[in-house]
């Protein structure tokens, strides 16, 4: 296909060619073929800008038909604004330049006149352009339709209101797309009041929803020149590229998941553009260290790194780009003419700006989340009593005037410090003589963890040698290795445990507080403190800050959260035991609410004396690395609850074959819906264009080991490259699925499927090439290219067949439902009369 | 456990010719099967030397690395007992073995010695997989080796496709077809000497269970076909699925509709039993001569529950533990109810107005109103259920828990069949076992309080494993640290070594061919090793099932014999390094402290691989104490 490409393009701008020919005369004194043929690539994409520059701009119409000469695009596309960026300063990105494509026309026509001296390759074509304008105004017609609650905008929509209202929420995903959607909204003048509650509900006018929805549409709109540029970049034809956007664009389910606010969009664009400057980067090998070189380098670190911190799975293309980058200095370490020196220079170069671009971009959204959440919210309880205590309202407006240093004769709270928030609690309720099961109990009170500030869940701390329950002088600190009793408040028992099977987790021992009922069951209510973070408070335990062990002295057992429910004779609060496994999160407590005891019949200087002491300590604020440290710990090991068996979700092998959709929203009072489906001929096409691609790989491989090389040298490279980068593209987004154990959903499969497509897209360029070229059939050429047409075609008919479930915009009737569920897996959702 | 012990049965099954001296577990014979067991154990140590001898031709290597495996205290523990892990690790060192002499036979090709060593390996390679899935490592490892070595015969443009081809099928025969025709031997040994019914009965289907001596459905006869009228008892199709359920109690104030339960239940009961009606016509009586009206795929019927008369019913109530299902009840009196009794049958591919069978259909009832499907899973109810399994109304039609299959059918107007005929065959039934062998598996996830490990615990020998504490003999499975940590620090080592031979390849540098051959040697060895390494440990992190510190012995001997290969590379370079005159002795020397490393540390670990006794005198704060090097060593 290259050179039928180049064939035509010469006839329809002889000019232009001639143009050209002259500069690779210029560059062909550079010994190396690689770059030849590199420049050579180069020159064609001057080649269309220049021929668009001789043809006056009322002629533009035609060209741009030549251009698309296959009608590989798209039939509705608008003719390209033609704005020849050649103009374009070198060191604008092509990111840059495309979000100024607006003004684009006005600029380049300024900066024609004083045209710079040196010319480099990032401008922004007619057909970059044009891919994103077709793209755009897909993505937002009706943006406003369907004004309700749509699937994750429930998310999304309400961090955004968080962060105006500057509340804190807690997240397992990283918030650089919240933000991103939160600064729309912010702009549009949106200040959070609105409560997401449910999906469908509708929006209140004064929700910014097109505000909000643009961003992801504009970063989903902006794939499409990305992908586009890539597929050039690997050397495919413009072609190639073309048809590579326009399977995306006319997807169904990209442009679900670019129009509404949800991340994959912004996730998508970010990947690719990260790709795209390390493919870019690739190419620029021979002019290490020039402007270029660097921004490409430092650009596709910063893109990469700003998929993760969209989402975490943005690694997976992180991970990509970094092995491109590796393999190609492999490649150099091969390349005897770069010297030892250099090569280390080259490796640190690339090792510090992947390591240190990303990582200050996350911790730099980060920083912006933390400060920007400064106010007490609803997730609170997720977070430790320190990390509550950092901010504004809830708990810190409690604890704000308590004191720091734990005495002999304080009375505390313990909370329970990862996972559930609850804290000890006993009542005047006990054991019950024999459980269900018919085991025995000890019959003593029980000690459980209750999830509700309670009056009982004050515990006074006292040592074993003195006798009086108050805070006298001379004050008596508690440090670290301590023995101490736990007396509780109410009921003046103390904390206990014994070799008496738990109520609910027999290996388990039981806690309970000690009634002596005289029956040879001595009290065991000694227990040593062992404290985490001992260096952190020199030692002596503190209120929130300390995470504590409590040890139980006569067993070596530590005090545990087990995570049982309690049933009704316990009031369903939950359980609490001692094991045996020390090093475990739920054996972890700290003291939440601090106070020291006043007895009334101590003299009243004495109280003055406690009261003086009682001056809180300055309260220390945790820093900004103790949060993040806290709130990225959080993220990553807390297991969020699991929606098992959610009616939508699906495996990773369903996704291949489109087995079942989401659905995202549903009118309430009509069969207006919108249901997040793939186009089918897309999808399907794709998985053979992979299945394909992997068959030929093999033969061609097969083949060429027994010395039969059926592709030209420079074809079969560019074959493994292609694989290279979207198959392996492909499998690192959508093999770790298998492993993930949580519920999935058709989206997660979005980053992978655009691989899949780039692939699908190499592989009918390939295909043409194959009967073209290799078997010089003209005729069954432009048999394949009319099916090629056919093909697409039928994708603008599905596109337009499931537009009404993608756009949610139209009442549909059940009949119209059911005719699009192809698939009898496929639940799309009627309202019963 | 029980999934466990069954889990393991193909590895009895495996075993099942080595066990014979020592038919009876019970008593005296144990010692017979230990002395098996040893046996095979012992077999590894000279199966580690004639591997490495084979792989680098170097003596001391294969010297070494077969020490690395007789002083591994781990081993020896593990070998000691009648455990599956020696016959394990037995065959997957015979697979290895084989191979490596198979391999060396290249230039003979079709000889005896070829073909023997060819089948040898496919022998032990079928021995490994049937002891445990673990072994299918191994065959992949096996594979991998044989398909590089095709690749190179294929490359050769000396041979025509002809001889590639008669090589690849001699290979397909040797290493594919023959342990697959062995395993299924082993197989069928296995189905048929377990002909009779067991407490692992449940976990089969209904089919499964009709071969199964003793069992209730074991030459049943009863009609095939299901007509309106019949008395049925209906049993989820997922593993371990219990009977619909009802019994004359109210779901309790606050989960849903005050009405009857409905639940699964595992056991065989009267209240099991479900009449089959039409959608809108209460049935005849059998003795009625009525015409006989069978049950289609997408028909709508009702159930009612014999005992009590209450249909089955469904509606949009919260269910009790799976709040996003709808709740199911019994409902109406003396069958009859209201419109939400309805349900439609389908049978799972199916094709329309086939008649619905017993037993080998498997079918699914969609609420009709509510469109929802009738669903059991494990989750039990609390205890006013009678802590009996959930039954729920399941919005997502396709749920594979939603699927049921009827087990009992009772009507006396239909002829009865023998379920003979519709046995599954030795296939099927291979299958079957398994989807529930691999299901069993899985479905091992640790217990609270149950002392599991994760894999990166394993090679750094972080905690150990008690084999048995009784009356007061105590032995525990932990790893020789001298070994385990050397081994790893050389798994470093290693990989520095290959970075830096590909980094000095990779830049065209020239070394002197002697040192270049030897450096090419052994990191050809060692490459194939550390691949066998890694399968053989790699994959227990994706694996969500319960592991042991065991689990990590056949890595181990990979990695022991990676060992013995690196040391003598290194034991023959870094004599290179110092004056002539001191290398012949600075290698000596080096050696000897090697070994007598080795022999120590085997000497004071000893003591836990052959069991302690409390009451040794000394036994606190003796010998014990000065071995517990870590803190996590439980002794």
């Amino acid at each position: 296909m290259e050179s039928g490409v180049r064939n035509r393009k010469n006839k329809s701008s002889p000019k232009a060619s001639k143009v050209a020919k002259g500069k690779i005369e210029e560059l062909a004194t550079e010994e190396d073929h690689d770059m030849l043929k590199k420049s050579i690539e180069k020159l064609k994409h001057l080649n269309e800008n220049i021929s668009r520059d001789a043809i006056p701009d009322g002629d533009d119409l035609a060209t741009t038909r030549d251009y698309k000469g296959d009608g590989e695009s798209a039939p509705d596309t608008p003719p390209p604004e033609t704005a020849p960026e050649s103009a374009t300063p070198p060191t604008e990105s092509p990111k840059a330049s495309k979000k100024s494509s607006k003004k684009a026309k006005a600029a380049a026509k300024a900066a024609q006149a004083a045209s710079p001296p040196i010319e480099l390759s990032l401008r922004l074509d007619g057909m970059s352009l044009s891919l994103f304008v077709v793209s755009f105004l897909t993505r937002i017609w009706k943006l406003e339709t369907p004004r309700g609650i749509v699937f994750d905008e429930l998310h999304y929509g309400k961090y955004a209101g968080l962060y105006m209202q500057n509340t804190f929420f807690f997240d397992s995903q990283p918030p650089f797309g919240k933000q991103l959607v939160a600064l729309a909204a912010y702009i549009a003048g949106f200040d959070g009041s609105f409560k997401f509650d449910r999906i469908g509900s509708p929006y209140d006018p004064i929700v910014p929803v097109s505000a909000m929805r643009i961003v992801p549409a504009f970063f989903g709109s902006l794939l499409m020149p990305t992908v586009y540029n890539v597929m050039v970049e690997l050397g495919l034809s413009h072609y190639a590229g073309a048809l590579a956007a326009f399977l995306m664009i006319f997807d169904n389910a990209i442009l679900a998941q670019s129009r509404f606010i949800l991340m994959e969009g912004i996730l998508m664009f970010f990947g690719m553009f990260g790709l795209l400057c390390i493919l870019k980067f690739r190419n620029l090998y021979k002019q290490p260290y020039t402007l270029p070189w660097f921004v490409c380098l430092i650009l596709g670190a910063a893109s990469l790194g700003a998929a993760v911190c969209v989402r975490y799975f943005g690694i997976f293309t992180l991970f990509l780009g970094v092995g491109i980058l590796a393999k190609d200095f492999w490649t150099m370490v091969g390349d005897r003419t770069v010297t030892d020196r250099k090569l280390a220079g080259h490796l640190l170069t690339r090792v510090l700006v992947f390591l240190t671009i990303p990582l200050t971009l996350y911790i730099s959204c980060f920083y912006v989340h933390l400060s920007l959440l400064y106010k007490a919210g609803p997730n609170d309880n997720i977070m430790t009593s320190a990390f509550q205590a950092s901010l504004e309202g809830g708990l810190a407006s409690i604890i704000s005037n308590q004191p720091v240093k734990i005495l002999h004769g304080s009375q505390i709270t313990l909370r329970h410090t990862h996972g559930r928030t609850c804290w000890i609690h006993s009542h005047d309720a006990l054991y019950p003589v024999k459980y269900a099961d018919g085991r025995g109990s000890s019959h003593q009170q029980q000690v459980t963890c209750y999830s509700y500030k309670d009056v009982n869940n004050w515990w006074i701390v006292k040592k074993p040698e003195i006798e009086e329950l108050i805070v006298s002088e001379p004050q008596v600190p508690i440090k670290n290795g301590d023995i101490i009793q736990l007396v509780h408040g109410m009921t003046s028992r103390a904390l206990n445990a014994h070799d008496v099977a738990a109520p609910m987790s027999p290996h388990n021992q039981e806690v309970a507080a000690y009634i002596d009922y005289n029956v040879s069951m001595p009290a065991q209510t000694m227990w040593r403190l062992e404290l985490l973070n001992a260096d952190q408070t020199d030692g002596f335990w503190h209120a929130i800050e300390s995470q504590i062990r409590l040890i139980h002295v006569n067993s070596t057992q530590a005090l545990k959260f087990s995570g049982r429910q309690l049933p009704d004779w316990g009031f369903r609060q939950h359980e609490v035991v001692t094991d045996k496994i020390l090093e475990q999160e739920d054996t972890i407590w700290n003291v939440e609410e601090h106070r020291y005891t006043r007895t009334e019949d101590k003299k009243e200087r004495e109280k003055d004396l406690i009261r003086s002491e009682m001056i809180p300590i300055e309260r220390k604020n945790l820093t900004f690395w103790n949060k993040l440290y806290e709130l990225q710990y959080k993220m990553l090991f807390n297991n969020q609850e699991n929606v098992a068996g959610h009616m939508y979700a699906s495996d990773p092998l369903d996704w291949l074959f489109l087995k079942r959709g989401v659905a995202y929203w549903i009118s309430a009072n009509s069969n207006a819906q919108v249901h997040f489906l793939g186009n089918i001929v897309t999808w399907l096409s794709g998985t053979v264009g992979l299945v394909g691609y992997l068959g030929l790989f093999i033969l061609y491989l097969l083949r060429r080991q027994r010395a039969c090389y059926d592709l030209p040298e420079p074809m079969w490279n560019k074959f493994c490259t292609i694989g290279e980068v979207l198959g392996v593209g492909f499998a690192v987004h959508y093999f770790p699925y298998f492993l993930v154990d949580r519920t999935l959903f058709l989206h997660h499969y979005m980053p992978a499927y655009i691989f899949k497509l780039c692939l699908l897209a190499a592989m009918v360029e390939h295909g043409y090439y194959l009967i073209s070229e290799n078997f010089k059939a003209a005729k069954l050429a432009k048999v394949y290219l009319a099916v090629v047409g056919l093909w697409m075609v039928s994708i603008l008919y599905v596109f337009w067949f499931f537009a009404p479930v993608t756009y949610g915009n139209a009442d549909l009737t059940a009949d119209q439902v059911m005719s699009l569920a192809w698939r009898d897996t496929w639940d799309l959702i009627i309202h019963k009369q | 456990m029980m999934i466990g012990a069954f889990g393991y049965l193909t590895g009895y099954d495996g075993t099942f010719p080595f066990v014979k001296p020592g038919d009876s577990y019970e008593g005296v014979n144990y010692l017979g099967m230990r002395v098996c067991c040893t046996a095979l154990g012992a077999c590894l140590v000279p199966f580690a030397f004639i591997i490495v001898w084979e792989m680098t031709h170097s003596l001391p290597a294969a010297a070494l690395g077969s020490s690395l495996i007789l002083f591994d205290i781990g081993l020896l523990t593990l070998n000691q007992y009648i455990l599956l892990d020696p016959i394990l690790l037995f065959f997957i060192m015979g697979s290895v073995m084989g191979m490596m002499k198979f391999l060396n036979q290249h230039d003979r090709p079709f000889s005896v010695g070829w073909w023997g060593w060819l089948t040898f390996t496919g022998v032990m390679l079928s021995g490994s997989v049937s002891v445990k899935f673990v072994g299918l490592f191994v065959v992949l490892y096996v594979g991998l080796h044989t398909i590089k070595e095709l690749w190179d015969l294929y490359g050769d443009l000396n041979n025509s496709l002809l001889y590639v081809g008669k090589h690849f099928i001699a290979r397909a025969m040797g290493l594919i077809v023959l342990p697959i025709v062995l395993y299924c031997v082993y197989f069928y040994i296995h189905l048929t000497v377990l002909s009779k019914s067991g407490n692992g009965d449940g976990f089969y289907s209904s089919a499964f269970q009709s071969q199964l001596e003793g069992n209730s459905l074991y030459n049943a006869s009863m009609p095939l076909e299901l007509a309106y009228g019949a008395e049925v008892t209906l049993k989820n199709a997922r593993t371990g699925g219990g009977y619909l359920h009802s019994h004359i109690h109210l779901y309790p104030e606050g989960t849903g509709a005050r009405q009857q339960q409905i639940t699964t239940y595992s056991h065989k009961d009267y209240n099991n039993k479900w009449l089959v009606k039409k959608w809108n016509e209460e049935p005849g009586d059998w003795e009625d001569d009525d015409p006989v009206e069978l049950v289609k795929n997408g028909d709508l019927i009702r159930l009612e529950h014999v005992p009590t008369g209450r249909n089955l019913h469904s509606h949009r109530e919260q269910a009790p533990v799976t709040k996003r299902h709808h709740q199911v009840t019994g409902y109406g009196e003396n069958g009859v109810g209201d419109v939400n009794d309805v349900w439609r049958v389908e049978v799972i591919n199916g094709e329309e107005e086939e008649v619905v069978k017993t037993v080998v259909h498997k079918v699914r009832f969609v609420h009709y109103l509510v469109g929802c499907s009738l669903m059991s899973h494990n989750k039990q109810l609390p205890k006013w259920g009678f802590e009996q399994m959930e039954v729920t109304c399941n919005p997502n039609v396709h749920d594979p828990n939603n699927v049921w299959n009827i087990e009992d059918n009772v009507f006396p107007k239909l002829p009865n069949t023998s379920f003979e005929i519709y046995a599954p065959n030795f296939l099927e039934k291979f299958l079957e076992a398994h989807t529930v062998m691999f299901q069993g598996n899985s479905g091992l996830k640790p217990k609270e309080g149950e002392i599991t490990s994760q894999p990166w615990q394993w090679p750094i020998n972080i905690k150990g494993q008690w084999f048995s504490a009784i009356d007061g003999y105590k032995v525990y499975l932990l790893g020789n640290p001298i070994i385990w940590w050397g081994n790893l620090v050389v798994l470093a080592a290693f990989v520095l070594v290959y970075i830096y031979n590909a980094y000095r390849t990779q830049r065209g540098l020239k070394d002197d061919a002697a040192t270049r051959a030897r450096r090419e040697k052994a990191i050809g060895a060692c490459g194939w090793l550390a691949v066998a390494w890694a399968l053989h440990y790699l994959p227990f992190f994706a694996m969500g099932r319960i592991l042991y510190f065991h689990h990590y012995f056949p890595a181990l001997l990979f990695s022991s014999m990676l060992t013995g290969v690196i040391l003598d590379y290194l034991l023959e370079s870094i004599p290179n390094l110092v004056p002539p005159f001191l290398s012949v002795s600075v290698y000596h020397w080096m050696t000897g402290l090697v070994y007598s490393v080795l022999a120590y540390s085997f000497y004071i670990f000893a003591p836990l691989a052959y069991g302690m006794h409390n009451l040794e005198p000394g036994f606190e704060n003796g010998t014990i104490q000065n071995i517990r090097w870590l803190d996590s060593w439980e002794f």
